[in-house]
């Protein structure tokens, strides 16, 4: 190799290196931008002391304090509405899914007619406004006697939750190759080993993207909740509207958001964990 | 045995009309008793938490009534209630009736009474709102539960000199472009009652709207001088989203002058998310104020007990508890009170009252249409 030959080599990589370490830092710097600073506004606005209010032009808060946090928690009903959450939200994703199930398996793998039309109705309850869905659906539940109760809320959230489910998973059955079907059916495999062996470990990324979807949909529903619901149950986001809607109250409805915000956080990052062995098993052949 | 059951009917029919207590004429000590047989009340509101915790316990410490208050938003509250309106039985008792709602919910018939001369210290509320809401005719069917106020709110930091008349506010927003914000009357009350002062003063005033119960298209010929002063200034003034986004901006500095309500700029303050030298004021060209109350539905399953919390809230201690806790002005007549944002005399000398609801709906809808959209 000629000397100005392993120059330009030399410069080639140092140019790439450089080029990943801008790249690199953009995307950090977007990140801390579009969502770190958002948190760490939300972080100070909940933590604004009450007689030292964050004005302009301070570009921080005077004084922190806890005081935002014991207003909430002494003066609303948010451990309650905790409660109520994070009970109804895993209880109507598992029923979610069992009612997903066979509809998106139908979706995803037999042709039928009217099958496009029928996938555009499944998703209506998320592109109508959702009063409009609460205020129809509440009188469906009223008469069958289902506002008020608890059973009633698991239900109105799976209904909300379920458009997102049936979604994902028939992408995943329709991902499913016919070929590797065929080859199980070859080899004798019954119905049931076709469903424990092929189907249920292959569609399992999109049924974890389905469950993220439908629990951030059952943890923030309100329109639903609140004419079903209250005054029997309260959810995070009936208290979280109290701030947020008409009167709007910005160091409390902080508040409510971080509460809201680091359970389903955490759950992306563990959804994310069994995603990513999920890839490593599929490249190393163990589907 | 017909004879057993025709007895039985007839025995049971008086029963029931022995047992169904009219609250309206019943009498006091009958609608406390009645109240603590059903033993809770379920109300709901969209702010005040802390205050209304408080008094929720009081209550129930003083009665032995369980007193359930569901803080929630003005819309949905409403709406859930319109949802529940044709059940025989829904599961509110009692409501607070802000502005925005008064109109639709008496239109739709949502409530209980008239309950004025139920109440036994009714006669101690502003008179005025047991009549009118916000230019709406609410009959005695809702009671007062606190007087509030629009004003100007500014930074004095920044505003040495606030105007006082029509004339100086137009100089001052001319010299000082994008520093005034007012919001968005569809999205809120302060914006109407700035709007409702604009129509006021370049169309000639409030005088000929006097009684009307629909819009005369004669008087409202000349609004378009308005919606041109509004279009002139189209870059010199700020359109805020809603009441609270007003006190945001002007607290984050974008502006320097806005319309608040009196609460709702204390209970800002007071929570940290408007600083504290904040001034108001009404200003002498005059802007509206009126107040919010509070309804029992006529599907109420503890009308009674309602009836008893609303007498509660109005008592002097509760009114007073309410006012030192979060700054709403009292809507009763008999307590004398030092500390208020808005002076005795502002109040006395500049406050407007509402042209009727006709026209406010109009105005909200003309001003959509002929500012907003254009």
């Amino acid at each position: 190799m000629r000397r100005d030959e392993f120059t330009i080599t030399t410069l080639g990589t140092q140019t790439r290196k450089n080029l990943y370490i801008l790249l690199a830092a953009f995307f950090i710097l977007v990140q801390l931008v579009w969502v770190g600073l958002p948190i760490l506004m939300t972080v100070l606005w909940s933590l604004v002391h009450p007689d030292y209010p964050w004005s302009y032009p301070q570009m921080f808060p005077e004084k922190l304090s806890f005081a935002q946090w014991r207003f909430v928690f002494r003066y609303t009903n948010i451990v309650r509405a905790l409660k109520t959450s994070y009970s109804v939200a895993p209880l109507s994703v598992l029923l979610a899914f069992f009612l997903a199930l066979p509809t998106a398996y139908a979706l995803g793998r037999k042709k039928f007619a009217g099958k496009k039309l029928f996938m555009t109705l499944v998703l209506l309850p998320i592109i109508m406004p959702g009063m409009v869905v609460a205020l129809f659906l509440s009188r469906v539940f009223t008469s069958f006697g289902l506002a008020q109760s608890f059973f009633g809320l698991v239900l109105a959230h799976t209904l909300m939750g379920l458009p997102y489910m049936i979604r994902v998973l028939t992408t995943s059955f329709e991902a499913i190759p016919q070929d590797v079907i065929d080859a199980a059916e070859n080899l004798g495999a019954t119905s049931f080993s076709k469903i424990k062996d092929i189907f249920l470990p292959m569609v399992r990324p999109g049924l974890l993207a389905g469950m993220v979807f439908a629990f951030t949909t059952s943890i923030e529903e309100f329109n639903l909740t609140f004419i079903i619901g209250t005054p029997t149950f309260e959810t995070v986001p009936t208290i979280l509207y109290s701030f947020l809607g008409y009167n709007f109250i910005r160091t409390n409805a902080s508040v409510i958001a971080l509460i809201m915000m680091v359970p389903n956080i955490l759950m992306l990052f563990a959804v994310e964990r069994i995603l990513k062995s999920d890839y490593l098993s599929a490249s190393l052949g163990k589907l | 045995m017909k004879r057993v059951l025709i007895v039985t009917f007839v025995l049971g029919l008086a029963a029931a009309s022995l047992f169904a207590v009219d609250l309206k004429t019943s009498g006091w000590n009958t609608i406390v008793s009645t109240a603590k047989a059903e033993g809770q009340v379920i109300f709901y509101a969209w702010y005040f938490p802390d205050y209304f915790k408080e008094a929720a316990a009081d209550f129930e410490k003083l009665y032995g009534i369980k007193a359930v208050v569901i803080i929630g938003d003005q819309t949905a509250n409403f709406n859930k209630a319109i949802a529940e309106k044709n059940l025989a039985t829904g599961t509110i008792d009692a409501m607070i009736v802000g502005g925005q709602w008064v109109k639709t919910t008496m239109d739709l018939d949502l409530f209980f009474g008239p309950i004025k001369g139920v109440l036994p210290e009714a006669h101690q509320m502003a008179p005025s709102l047991w009549e009118l809401q916000e230019g709406v005719l609410t009959k005695g069917y809702l009671a007062p539960f606190h007087r509030n106020q629009t004003g100007i709110l500014y930074d004095p930091n920044r505003v040495k000199n606030p105007p006082q008349t029509w004339e100086e506010l137009v100089k001052w927003i001319d010299e000082n472009p994008k520093e005034f914000g007012f919001c968005d009357p569809s999205k809120g009350g302060t914006g109407q009652s700035f709007v409702h002062t604009v129509i006021a003063k370049t169309t000639g005033g409030l005088e000929r709207y006097k009684g009307d119960s629909d819009v005369v298209p004669s008087k409202v010929a000349n609004w378009n001088l308005a919606w041109k002063w509004f279009t002139d200034r189209r870059d010199k003034l700020t359109i805020t989203m809603s009441n609270n986004d007003s006190i945001i901006r002007l607290n984050g500095g974008e502006i320097s002058m806005t319309v608040g309500w009196d609460d709702n700029v204390s209970d800002q303050m007071s929570k940290g998310n408007l600083f504290k030298r904040a001034k108001m004021y009404i200003p002498q060209m005059g802007l509206a104020g009126g107040g919010d109350t509070m309804g029992v539905l006529k599907n109420a399953p503890n009308k009674a007990a309602a009836l008893l919390w609303i007498h509660f809230i109005q008592s002097k201690e509760q009114q007073l508890k309410k006012f030192q806790k979060v700054g709403a002005y009292p809507a009763r007549i008999d307590l004398p009170l030092e500390g208020t944002l808005l002076s005795e005399q502002d109040r006395a000398k500049n406050a407007i009252a509402w042209f009727p609801a006709a026209y406010k709906n109009l105005m909200i809808n003309e001003f959509v249409r002929n500012v907003l959209m254009k």
